[in-house]
């Protein structure tokens, strides 16, 4: 039995390092996508797409059935016209919220003209516990580029293209640490900054720092973006909660739910331009 | 010129083994980021990936195991997850580590895997966590309220995955092939 590595295994070994080493350097060095990521992405993107595609259809077809099993105690005459109505259901439940989402980004466009907008269906989400990242099966392809905002059709901030390629993008959501927004409560006008609230634990959380300490803050207070070059102006970003002095003393925070809600989010939709005012 | 390219039984199986592992890889690097990412129970997220790697490594040796394994976590760090040069090499290692540990010390059953696979996500996800914990960006509770519960909650994957894995290394009927 060996003892000792043998010189192949340690060859693996220093390969790892080496590669690893690689991928740091040139991502610090370079700070864009690491060399071969963009590959990856792209060779991975359609298959991700296509994984949530037949979730998606296992889904309208879960629901297809625990619906017909709450019909099935109706009478037997009523049957075959329930049987045919599942169908246009099944069929209608999707495009109902399809249709919702485009009469909403209707209502969107219609009060901010300027905005250009690319529709993109979530195919991946990140796989650790301390980012918050996506990815949209769209990119360059669809005039996707890294620092374009990603909202809801409700006009609620969803993130920030941070990487894309041919037909990937990748978002960090607004509940990711790296994320800081410039921010306005609506109703009394205090400004801020917006960021992801990982760092104080309180994960899927947002928080508004640098308020004014005598600042008046109440629950269900709308938070909105002041506008910058990278987000417009009064996207909804967040509710207050929860308010506080920071640690510091000499300013307030304050603790905001997301408007957005990441749990049942599906599809995305990115303002590819907008006039700054 | 390709009468010289006769592969004998035991090669056709060999490549047919590894071309499965290849496969069910891709499969769970799709499903982890498509489908299981998005799960969250208790508002945890599943890894499953470094899982597969290292049961890979503890059936196939250090060797033709580790060179998978090495294979397999470069592309899983090029896929896009959150600081995967760490991944990279800390899944390389413990696997290969693990994988030689089990060759000389610890018996090659189930539990030795388990033990491996559980060490191997705690160390990759706690060294993230650390880098993390410097630059301010989570607090030092979550590793229990988090980290640990999140590991836990991956290795429910172990059992379905160490089987698995064990069936594709009997093809051909020869371990090792």
């Amino acid at each position: 039995m060996k003892k000792k590595l043998t010189a192949k295994t340690k060859a693996i070994l220093a390969l790892a390092l080496v590669l690893a080493a690689v991928v740091t350097i040139v991502g610090a060095l370079t700070l864009a996508t690491p060399p071969g990521e963009n590959v990856v992405q792209t060779i991975l993107s359609p298959f991700r797409a296509a994984a949530n595609a037949i979730v998606r259809q296992a889904e309208r077809y879960y629901n297809y059935i625990f619906q017909y099993e709450a019909l099935e105690a109706d009478n037997e005459a009523l049957r075959a016209r329930v049987m045919q109505m599942e169908d246009e259901i099944r069929t209608a439940d999707e495009l109902q919220r399809e249709n919702e989402r485009l009469r909403q980004l209707l209502n969107l466009t219609k009060e901010h003209e300027d905005y250009e907008l690319v529709s993109a269906y979530i195919v991946a989400w990140e796989e650790s516990n301390w980012k918050s990242t996506f990815t949209i099966g769209k990119g360059t392809n669809s005039g996707i580029e890294v620092g374009l905002v990603a909202i809801t059709e409700y006009g609620q901030v969803v993130g920030l293209v941070t990487d894309v390629g041919p037909n990937w993008a990748t978002v960090t959501t607004v509940l990711d640490s790296a994320s800081e927004i410039s921010a306005t409560v609506a109703s009394t006008g205090y400004n801020g900054i917006v960021e992801g609230a990982y760092a104080t634990g309180q994960e899927g959380l947002l928080r508004m720092s640098y308020l004014p300490t005598d600042s008046v803050l109440r629950n269900n207070d709308q938070v909105l973006t002041t506008g910058s070059t990278v987000y417009p102006r009064r996207l909804i970003i967040g509710y207050i909660v929860d308010a506080d002095i920071d640690e510091t003393g000499v300013a307030k925070y304050a603790i905001l739910q997301p408007a957005a809600d990441f749990d049942d989010i599906e599809q995305v939709f990115i303002i590819t331009n907008y006039e700054n005012q | 010129m390709f009468q010289h390219f006769h592969l004998t039984r035991r090669q056709w199986f060999g490549i047919l083994k590894w071309s499965v592992y290849v496969l069910v890889f891709l499969l769970t690097v799709v499903t982890q980021s498509a489908i299981l990412s998005r799960l969250r129970p208790f508002g945890l997220k599943f890894n499953v990936v470094p899982i597969l790697l290292v049961c890979i490594c503890l059936r196939e040796g250090p060797e033709k195991g580790g060179l998978f394994v090495l294979l397999g976590s470069t592309f899983y760090a090029l896929s896009g997850v959150d600081m995967g040069n760490v991944s990279l090499l800390v899944v390389t290692v413990c696997a290969v580590l693990s994988a030689f540990l089990c060759q000389t010390v610890l018996a090659d059953r189930i539990i030795s895997a388990a033990v491996c696979c559980f060490a191997t996500l705690l160390i990759n996800s706690s060294l993230i966590f650390a880098y993390k914990l410097l630059l301010g960006l989570v607090q030092p509770r979550s590793w229990l309220t988090v980290l640990l519960p999140s590991a836990a909650l991956s290795m429910l994957f172990f059992p379905l995955t160490y089987l698995l894995v064990k069936a594709i290394s009997r093809i051909g009927g020869d371990h090792g092939v």
